[in-house]
């Protein structure tokens, strides 16, 4: 078992054969300059800031042998999982399919709506692919965490209040014991980041446990334990 | 049967698609427990000040008469667990016991979160009358682990407004899956309340952002009065 003994609200245990490393919607269109994020009038460097310590905490959990989930927001190119109401939000022309910086805007394929190179998956790396905001809702990520007897996840990616928040509610109401990493997630908005993180540590911990990167990697063993899994 | 909205509501006139047929709109009541907002519940044993939780249910009364006249659907959502505590997850009891209100041990309103126990009940203000639908739920979230979706859609139920507590906690969540699942929400800052005031607020604007992430917010009088007959 180890230990996390500064996290909000109290310390974290978890044990690495039973714990996944979810870096949640790390894509080019909510990332990058010029993508879909950006083009809606987004203030990008709020999530790139995110990048640096989630590529070293990415690195060191790939050492371990931890397994790691990533997830991408999307919908299929016919847009029949996308929901009307969903749909009709955006602005005209910038709606889910219309053509956007980099290609069809949160269409599966397109190079948009791929994950960044700096945290790119490998091949035996979990991607799930979400039509919604929590990672959970008509996928298979539940079935493939019980699969693999994962009961902790260390929760990254973007952004705070939307899906990382929506998966992190998720997985606690299926009991998941979530570590969410302060500066390994990242919102658009500051207020946002800090109320966002602040209601996950409320009430005793009502939604999970916050922690920084740093504490994690310091806890984390400096050479391969774990055999791979598949 | 009649029609609601538009609704003036941030961010957008509520719903999406014009008006809302009250036949396939739903009321929903989410965890308005004593346990969550009445003397000597789950709440009030963590030291939480129940005013606030309490502050929505006036509006929400008024607009549950309102709902009821027009035929509409109402769903009212009890957070609990079985006496066994089969359905508890174990970080949950944990946590709880570690903010001195242990789910499952005896308080003034009987076996915290219970079912059955009388801190469980809904309180008399919004109480459930014969015909309306109960959704016992064991996490935060009111579709995860229920019927809730399946009964919505043999309704053939398209829309929601959302009454309930805590804003932050079970009723986000609860809008968070509704949203994925394509319902178009409304949530009312009147009728809703947290144990923490800015959480309130705070979990409100998250809802307006980014053109309505999660649907819209307004007031019990603003669906009232975008009544049609």
């Amino acid at each position: 078992m180890l230990t996390i003994p500064a996290a909000r609200p109290g310390p974290y245990a978890f044990d690495l054969s039973t714990t996944a490393l979810l870096v949640i919607d790390m894509q080019r269109d909510f990332l990058e300059p010029g993508g879909f994020g950006a083009s809606l009038g987004n203030d990008v460097r709020q999530l790139r800031r995110v990048i640096a310590p989630l590529a070293a905490l990415l690195a060191d959990a790939r050492a371990v042998g931890l397994t790691i989930v990533h997830t991408r927001e999307g919908h299929l190119p016919d847009l029949s999982d996308c929901p009307p109401a969903k749909l009709s939000r955006g602005a005209p022309s910038r709606r889910i399919g219309d053509l956007g910086p980099k290609g069809r805007i949160l269409i599966r394929g397109e190079y948009g709506h791929d994950i960044i190179d700096e945290l790119a998956p490998l091949p035996d790396e979990l991607v799930i692919d979400k039509p919604g905001k929590g990672a959970f809702y008509a996928t298979e990520l539940d079935g493939l965490l019980v699969e693999r007897g994962i009961r902790s996840l260390l929760v990254t990616g973007v952004t705070t209040e939307v899906c990382v928040h929506t998966t992190v509610r998720e997985a606690n109401d299926r009991g998941y014991e979530c570590l969410v990493l302060a500066d390994c997630v990242g919102s658009y908005f500051p207020e946002f980041q800090r109320v966002g993180l602040d209601m996950i540590a409320a009430q005793g911990g009502i939604f999970g446990w916050v922690a920084d990167s740093a504490q994690v990697r310091a806890a984390l063993p400096t050479t391969g334990v774990l055999q791979p899994s598949s | 049967m009649g029609s609601i909205g538009p609704v003036p509501a941030n961010p957008y006139p509520w719903p999406y698609d014009g008006a809302a047929d009250t036949a396939r709109t739903a009321l929903l009541c989410i965890d308005w427990q004593t346990d969550f907002c009445g003397p000597g519940g789950y709440v009030d044993a963590m030291g939480y000040d129940i005013g606030l939780t309490r502050a929505g249910l006036p509006a929400t009364a008024r607009l549950l008469a309102h709902a009821r006249s027009l035929g509409m659907l109402v769903v009212h959502t009890r957070e609990g667990h079985d006496p066994q505590l089969s359905d508890l997850p174990a970080n949950k009891r944990w946590r709880s016991a570690r903010i001195g209100a242990e789910i499952g041990t005896a308080g003034p309103a009987g076996r915290i979160l219970i079912r059955g126990e009388p801190g469980w009940e809904i309180v008399p203000e919004v109480a459930p009358v014969a015909g309306e639908v109960i959704i016992d739920k064991p996490g935060k979230g009111a579709f995860y682990a229920t019927n809730l979706d399946l009964v919505l859609r043999t309704r053939g139920i398209t829309h929601l407004i959302l009454t309930g507590i805590t804003t932050d906690v079970c009723v986000h969540t609860t809008m968070r899956e509704a949203n994925d699942r394509g319902y178009e929400c409304l949530i009312l800052s009147d009728c809703t309340g947290a144990t923490d005031k800015a959480n309130h607020d705070a979990a409100l604007h998250m809802v307006t952002m980014q053109g309505g992430v999660f649907g819209c917010v307004t007031t019990s009088d603003d669906v009232i009065a975008a009544t049609a007959q």
